[in-house]
């Protein structure tokens, strides 16, 4: 044992993996049906192993900074198209104290107001709302703005002489369409959407066809810890063995693939259907197979689950999901590998969206700050369906709020399995932000491999906290 | 004496497919007959907030929002789910016989 520690310690930084395990390559290319590229790719890179201060979680000036130079300059899952079908249809995201109101201008035109009136500053929709509009119309004086941004109208317009209704429009934020989310930048001089997630991320999520989904979930919580620690408590399968015991048996946590994109998109590949290297030779096949856990164990009815001579546990449950989710989704996934059935992939598109693109586990995350408290965050998790074979698309799911001592167990739609693993993912959260404040060491120690994403994800931090502060500015802002 | 129910005959089923609703005018009343979450509702056409017609308003998953100012109210019982309404909208007892829908937008004293 001290002879193999001295063997990793000699390698290269970054390069050590979890010994005497198959790595998660060697795993999927033994499927029947074989994984695309996007799958069967690696990019990891060392990005330096010191120590993650921790004053970015606690301190409130920092969160200050961030809003006036990170949130202020970065692309943001706003909304799913299918929040705004049709023209005037509109949906309000906020970030921080700022909010939008997303609204639709026309068939393949969407748009991101800044909401506030330009008389005295009203809101002029609520945050949290969304409905059709033949009009912005402020509840406060009547200043009305058309769909389009152009001023409407002002009531006694005679009192506003100096005002020129021509340059009254609303101002906008960027806003960019990829794979049925609307994105959004306040940054007029930011890179456009594609060039800020990187190339190899485009081909990823191209090939998802996420614009074909339907969110059946949306859920919603408050954490009292700072956003970046409930990011992080994600990122990776490290914490899988200790946090989540129950599904250690049919998950490769320790052996998962990690790899980073450019400086905004990172991700983790965690094979299921395999036992954790943490249990190795403490159960067998039956066992995983019996134990394996997904995201949505309605879509597997009562299914016996039976192992024939020379199965293995991943291949029986990828055949059964394949069928199974073809039935109860009514989709076709013979083009599905075995690996997209069951394995659970996580995207981090810095700095508000996680994307899980498998069939197993649907996923969207969403994470904000709470503007009013650096040490609480709101948290959303989506589940993405497929649109039925049919065509037919179904409305987006209601977004559920849960209560701060609410399990997401009780959250309409959540399957009780995995809405248990997200409560104790979440109840680690206050005791971490606590700890941080209580703690004599001032950094956060990381793995070098298993904890990449959480470095990747610090780094863009550090990068925007170094830029000077960039508020919005109307006059660029006004018409784009 | 009992109050009996009246229910009046407005539109023909046809006429309100599903995802779509339709204004009418009972006894001076305006009246949104709505079709949605696979149920048909009938409420108060006007805002509780500013008093505007909600006809032309976006309706999805059981609620209606309001065009101008955007509050959204529940189709099923009529209460006021965001700003800037607080106030509910009504709401009216629908039926479907021999494929008219019929509301009762009010009750008879009967002898």
């Amino acid at each position: 044992m001290a002879a193999e520690l001295e063997e990793r310690k000699a390698l290269d930084k970054g390069e050590a993996r979890c010994p005497s395990a198959e790595s998660t390559q060697e795993i999927i290319a033994k499927d029947k049906v074989a994984a695309p590229g996007w799958v069967c790719s690696e990019s990891y890179r060392f990005m330096g192993d010191e120590d993650i201060s921790t004053d970015r979680y606690i301190d409130p000036k920092f969160a200050k900074e961030e809003m006036d130079k990170l949130w202020t300059r970065t692309w943001q899952f706003a909304c799913r198209e299918e929040h705004i079908p049709e023209v005037g249809d509109y949906h309000v995201y906020d970030i921080g104290a700022y909010s939008f109101i997303i609204t639709r201008v026309a068939k393949n035109e969407v748009r991101a107001y800044f909401n506030a009136c330009l008389h005295r500053g009203t809101k002029l929709r609520a945050s949290g709302t969304e409905g059709r509009a033949s009009e912005f119309k402020c509840s406060f004086h009547g200043w009305s703005w058309n769909v389009d941004g152009t001023n409407k109208g002002i009531v006694c317009e005679w009192d506003f002489p100096h005002v020129d209704r021509k340059k009254l429009t609303l101002p906008q934020a960027r806003v960019e369409l990829l794979g049925g989310f609307v994105f959004i930048n306040m940054d007029p001089d930011a890179p456009p959407l594609a060039e800020y997630l990187g190339p190899e991320f485009k081909q990823h999520i191209d090939a998802w066809k996420l614009e074909d989904r339907y969110i059946t979930v949306h859920v919603s919580k408050r954490f009292n810890c700072n956003w970046k620690l409930a990011i992080e408590a994600f990122l990776e399968a490290y914490h899988v063995i200790v946090t989540h015991p129950q599904v250690a048996v049919s998950n490769g946590d320790a052996n998962s693939q990690y790899d980073v994109y450019g400086e905004h998109v990172n991700r983790f590949i965690s094979p299921l259907g395999v036992l954790s290297p943490h249990l190795k030779g403490k159960y067998t096949e039956e066992d995983i197979l019996a134990q394996f856990t997904l995201g949505d164990s309605s879509a597997l009815g009562s299914s016996k689950r039976t192992l024939g001579k020379g199965d293995t546990a991943r291949q029986v449950m990828a055949d059964m999901l394949r069928g199974m989710f073809e039935k109860a989704t009514n989709t076709d996934l013979s083009g599905v590998s075995d690996s997209e059935l069951l394995d659970c992939y996580s995207y981090t598109l810095f700095p508000n969206c996680f994307l899980f693109p498998g069939i197993s586990l649907p996923m969207v995350y969403r994470f904000r700050p709470d503007p009013r408290d650096h040490r609480w965050c709101i948290y959303e998790v989506l589940f993405l369906r497929p649109v039925p074979k049919d065509g037919k698309r179904p409305e987006p799911a209601e977004v559920t709020h849960l209560a701060d001592n609410q399990s997401f167990v009780e959250a309409p739609g959540m399957d009780p399995g995995f809405g248990a693993i997200l409560d104790q993912d979440t109840d680690n959260l206050f005791l971490q932000q606590e700890g941080l404040e209580a703690s004599a060491k001032h950094g956060l120690t990381l793995g070098n491999y298993q904890e990449i994403r959480v470095r990747h994800f610090e780094k863009a931090v550090e990068k925007y906290l170094a830029m000077e502060p960039k508020r919005p500015d109307r006059e660029r802002l006004r018409q784009r | 004496m009992t109050e009996e129910q009246v229910f009046s005959r407005v539109l023909s089923v046809a006429e309100v497919q599903p995802g779509t609703k339709k204004a009418v005018d009972v006894n001076g009343q305006s009246i949104l007959i709505c079709h949605s979450n696979d149920r048909l509702f009938a409420v108060s056409n006007i805002c509780s907030h500013a008093h505007e017609k909600l006809e032309c308003g976006r309706m999805s998953r059981g609620w209606i929002a309001c065009p101008i100012h955007g509050a959204r109210f529940d189709l099923a019982t009529g209460r006021a789910m965001n700003p800037p309404a607080k106030q509910p909208i009504a709401t009216f007892p629908v039926r479907v016989v021999e494929d008219w829908i019929e509301v009762c937008v009010g009750n008879r004293v009967a002898p």
